[in-house]
């Protein structure tokens, strides 16, 4: 699949207009930027003094080891565009900014798969702990951090955190296709943890379940380990196990 | 953030002196250098504006493996900026600061592995900042950049 100019531009211009982008002008101008000279033919080199000079206004006597703003609006653009592709999934093109460059890359994505990625789209709020004593909270947010972390390496997975999801709210659409329920017990050093994955167009209908146990002896060796075996699970659940694999629900 | 992040974070701020406003007085003397305009909007004593940064940084880097705290409090703190009417472009100086602060204060021991853990921790600040401005209500008071 080739892409081209116009492609790009529009998915740009979508971008830029979603309520994530319309109020962090100087990010748009940011994006708008590196979009335009990497769209140039041959393609523009991009330099932070570059970014610096054009986007915050600095002077020609800008010096970017004293003043790292464009370093930090990078990581900031990352993760918003992170964002908007968890509540948005694209069609046509993906923009990347990888770490360490300013270059972007446009990354085709066919119809099919944003297709594929809408429809594995999961809701996993965070973890519940069965019982009063607040260190348990804690040990589920933590368990759920790892579990977001893990599910998302996998792009066929669309994973949406409690925060995407009360922005989802406000927004017309596809609503999430799965939603990963889980809640901790423990006694003593022994942890239980009971994991439900719901189908919500299907009527809330259970697709998977299982009980994991750990210890709070090691607690992020613990949570490492139940979040592997959770994302392996699900993977097997939803056939997204192996790279390529097709899902068959 | 994961645990390699959360570790350059804190051994970061394990090598700022103990005790010494001198780090956070550099951060507010770079932040109104860069923004210059942000310097009518602090309203109270700058000694007591320092102690209240750093206590606030030293809440957050015990916080950093409580998601669900750390995220709380920020949310509150982003929405509290926008009912005095801070903009998204104007956390970008701050950060910058920030980074300003370790580099002069820890010179070589400021390593790359941790200027990248404070970019990723402050784009991951920020942006739950922004949702808690985003989830209230703007009141339109009058701009501060107060960081209580």
């Amino acid at each position: 699949m080739s892409l081209n100019t116009a492609v790009v531009n529009h998915h740009l211009d979508q971008a830029l207009n979603s309520p994530l982008f319309r109020n962090a002008e100087r990010q748009s101008r940011f994006l708008r930027f590196v979009v335009d000279a990497a769209l140039q033919s041959p393609p523009a080199t991009i330099k932070e003094f570059d970014i610096a000079v054009a986007v915050y206004d600095r002077r020609a006597d800008y010096d970017p080891r004293t003043d790292p703003i464009v370093r930090v609006e990078a990581a900031r653009l990352r993760a918003r565009l992170r964002e908007y592709y968890e509540v948005t999934p694209p069609e046509g093109v993906r923009i990347d900014i990888p770490k360490g460059q300013y270059v972007p890359q446009f990354i085709p994505v066919e119809a099919r798969a944003a297709k594929a990625a809408s429809d594995l789209s999961m809701l996993v709020p965070p973890f519940r702990s069965l019982s009063a004593d607040p260190n348990d909270q804690n040990f589920c947010d933590g368990l759920t951090e790892e579990v977001v972390h893990k599910l998302a390496q996998d792009h066929r997975l669309r994973v949406i955190t409690q925060s995407a999801a009360a922005w989802l709210e406000h927004r017309e659409g596809p609503k999430p296709r799965y939603l990963l329920e889980a809640s901790v017990r423990r006694a003593g050093a022994e942890i239980r943890v009971t994991l439900h994955l719901m189908e919500l167009t299907g009527g809330g209908s259970t697709q998977f379940s299982n009980i994991y146990q750990g210890t709070t002896k090691d607690v992020f060796i613990t949570q490492e380990r139940l979040a592997e075996e959770i994302r392996g699970d699900l993977s097997a659940a939803l056939h997204i196990g192996r790279p390529g694999g097709e899902r068959v629900h | 953030m994961d645990s390699n992040t959360i570790r350059h974070l804190r051994e970061s701020v394990a090598l700022l002196p103990v005790d010494d406003l001198a780090p956070v007085d550099e951060f507010y003397r770079r932040l109104f250098e860069l923004a210059p305009d942000a310097r009518p909007m602090f309203k109270i004593e700058m000694g007591q504006q320092a102690k209240k940064f750093a206590d606030m940084l030293a809440w957050v880097i015990s916080h950093l493996e409580q998601p669900h705290d750390l995220c709380h409090e920020l949310r509150e703190l982003g929405a509290r900026h926008s009912g005095y009417g801070v903009k998204i472009d104007q956390y970008a100086p701050v950060g910058s600061a920030l980074n300003w602060m370790f580099q002069r204060t820890l010179g070589d021991r400021f390593t790359p592995e941790m200027e990248e853990a404070w970019l990723e921790f402050y784009a991951f600040a920020t942006f739950e900042m922004e949702r808690g401005s985003r989830e209230s209500a703007p009141t339109g008071r009058s701009v501060t950049l107060n960081s209580d």
